[in-house]
């Protein structure tokens, strides 16, 4: 299946891992991606809560741009992405007058106008629906065994449902079934689907730290050998800032934090250039190690 | 049709908290309010809750089902017996329980009150004729209006579990229903006020007070038109509004975010050197990417172009959230905009999520 394929900001600088082994990963899924070029960021909610009508206008252009690829499907690879297209989205295509005038600012400037409509969806349900995980049992031949995963959800891929939708807010299935069909066990814990911090990580460290603990915390303590999750700014905070709560509270997690595609690289056999590890912050050596071939 | 229950008690007396099973008779119509009404009825006269209209506008019975904030009278009880789940009934959090799924809600009404709801209309006579607001301006404020304090925003709000004095979803969202009420002449002391440390931009964006609110009030969008009014004013002393703003910036030069400077441009220079040695530690890592050259994104005149057309065309401030608020209206309490509740693989949890206040 043809997407057009927006990476969005992280995946372009500081988590260029995630390109990397999303794009190695998508021939095995069967996607194939038209990367949009002629984008900008989303706004990551921030220009949603500094002018969102701007928000509203660069989000008609990247939606107008994807469905000028001819694709039905906005391939995203991060919660923040996902919400913001899709908010965007569900506002032009159900108000034709909105709509009306954002096509006419977009002719002005010289974009093609949002007129074929499409549909923005993240990776981790382009793996899983329709019967995606069984799928997914041939393409990871590697598989995951031996190993203990804890599955991250992050809000924005969740929270509000009535904009996202794809499953339970609340009890979601999706990263258990890709853990599943990869051969690894997904452990279960409450935090998995809180926030990570990271929207007030810089200007309320300490909110932000508060928050970031209790999914770490409570994955380690569940025997976790690494986490999942599908948001680029989820691994970020978890990732990089897990020496931080180290320095604050004495703790060393050491628990390695994997994107959705890098999991299912591994169980999918793909190499370091593509997953590039070493790109972490917190070591997955431990996790490979014990990775049963 | 026979209903199963676990409710969590909670004994102020004592201290004992005990998870308790309930098994009774109830009519298919019930709601979980009237099987607890039916419960201290005939089974256990101790069981504490709190109850009024019974029809979802007083905003007494929140309380959690499952580790989720509801009003027991908007949730029938029917689909759960039928699908043979024995939900599990406990307080709300982020509030002190008093007794069983009673919480303490003083600090709740602290807060509201912090936003002096009220309308400032800048005169102490009363006027000659009355002032006409119309539907368009009423418009502005009219998910805001619908707030019934039922404190079930708060019960899960993330920013609170780790901030206990942010002031929370349902009291920012209560300012923001006289920042955007034309009848009142105060709304830029009132940004300044809410611009505080524990305010707008202490919210985390978790988005749950969106998911829980059983009104449709959307919290966290009132909170960010509080942001975009702020923005709109000038009120820009807060990090987390210099945050935003470079994202603004970002997107209008290099398309992609310039994600390196950042750090420097929400925290300020000396803040920012004080990162130093962990900025150092993520370099290694190749998570501090070069600011120069700047990665361009192709055609971002087109983006450029675009900010100063909006800019021109006045929209700013809150105004800009509820353009998309008519569209928003299509999927509200319906059915097709409710949460689906469909993961039958994964077993819900005995012990809520957090069921000590």
């Amino acid at each position: 299946m043809k997407v057009a394929y927006y990476k969005g900001c992280l995946a372009s600088l500081s988590a260029k891992e995630l390109d990397t082994s999303t794009q190695a990963l998508a021939p095995m899924l069967g996607l194939e991606l038209d990367e949009l070029e002629s984008v900008t960021c989303c706004g990551a909610g921030d220009i949603h809560e500094a002018e969102p009508d701007y928000y509203l206008h660069l989000n008609a252009r990247i939606l107008a741009y994807g469905a000028a690829t001819g694709a039905e499907t906005l391939m995203t690879i991060c919660n923040v992405c996902t919400l913001n297209l899709r908010q965007a989205n569900f506002q032009l295509l159900n108000d034709s007058e909105l709509r009306a005038r954002v096509n006419t600012n977009l002719a002005t400037v010289g974009v093609p106008p949002y007129e074929d409509d499409i549909e923005v969806k993240h990776l981790l349900w382009l793996i899983v629906e329709d019967d995606g995980a069984e799928r997914l049992r041939q393409v990871a031949h590697k598989g995951l065994k031996g190993l203990k995963i804890a599955p991250f959800y992050g809000c924005q891929i969740l929270r509000p449902s009535k904009l996202l939708g794809f499953e339970d807010p609340d009890r979601p299935w999706s990263l258990e079934a890709i853990i599943d069909a990869c051969g690894g066990e997904a452990i279960d814990y409450p935090a998995k689907i809180k926030c990570c911090g990271f929207p007030i990580i810089q200007a309320r460290e300490d909110v932000a730290m508060g928050e970031l603990i209790q999914p770490i915390e409570q994955a380690s303590e569940a025997g976790a050998d690494a986490m999942v999750t599908p948001c680029p700014l989820c691994h970020l905070s978890l990732d990089a800032w897990q020496s931080k709560l180290k320095a604050t509270t004495g703790r060393d997690f050491k628990m390695p934090i994997l994107h959705l595609s890098q999991l299912v690289g591994v169980a999918a056999g793909l190499e370091e250039s593509e997953l590039k590890f070493k790109r972490h912050v917190v070591p997955v050596d431990p996790m490979l190690e014990k990775l049963e071939v | 049709m026979d209903v199963a229950l676990k409710i969590w008690r909670y004994d102020p007396d004592s201290g004992d908290r005990e998870l308790r099973d309930y098994e009774l008779e109830a009519p298919e119509w019930a709601c979980l309010l009237d099987v607890l009404d039916l419960i201290k009825d005939q089974q256990d006269g101790t069981l504490a809750y709190r109850k009024s209209c019974r029809m979802m506008i007083c905003g007494s019975c929140g309380m959690r089902m499952d580790g989720r904030a509801v009003l027991a009278c908007k949730e029938r009880m029917l689909p759960i017996v039928e699908r043979g789940h024995v939900p599990v009934i406990s307080a709300m959090g982020n509030m002190p329980i008093v007794k069983d799924l009673v919480v303490d809600m003083d600090p709740f009404w602290n807060k509201i009150r912090r936003m002096k709801p009220w309308l400032e209309p800048g005169y102490d006579e009363v006027l000659e004729r009355e002032r006409i607001v119309s539907q368009q301006e009423m418009n502005v404020i009219q998910k805001e209006a619908l707030c019934i304090m039922c404190g079930c925003c708060v019960s899960e709000c993330n920013s609170m579990e780790s901030d206990p004095e942010f002031f929370g979803p349902a009291a920012l969202a209560k300012g923001f229903r006289f920042v955007g009420d034309t009848r009142d002449q105060a709304s830029v002391e009132r940004l300044e006020d809410y611009n505080d440390e524990h305010g707008i931009w202490d919210c985390t964006r978790c988005y749950f007070c969106n998911e829980r609110c059983p009104k449709g009030v959307d919290p966290r969008d009132a909170i960010a038109k509080l942001g975009a009014e702020s923005v709109k004013e000038g009120i820009d002393r807060d990090m987390g509004a210099k945050h935003a703003k470079w994202f603004v910036k970002s997107a209008e030069t290099t398309g992609w975010l310039r994600e390196t400077e950042l750090v420097p441009k929400t925290q300020g220079i000396v803040s920012a050197v004080k990162q130093t040695k962990f900025a150092i530690g993520l370099a290694r890592r190749g998570k501090v990417p070069p600011p120069v050259p700047p990665h361009v994104a192709a055609d971002v005149g087109e983006a450029r172009a675009l900010h100063q057309l909006v800019r021109e065309q006045g929209r700013e401030g809150a105004l800009g959230i509820v353009q998309g608020e008519r569209a928003l209206a299509r999927i509200e309490h319906t059915d097709a905009g409710g949460a689906r509740r469909d993961a039958p693989e994964v077993t819900p949890r005995e012990e809520p999520p957090k069921a000590e206040g």
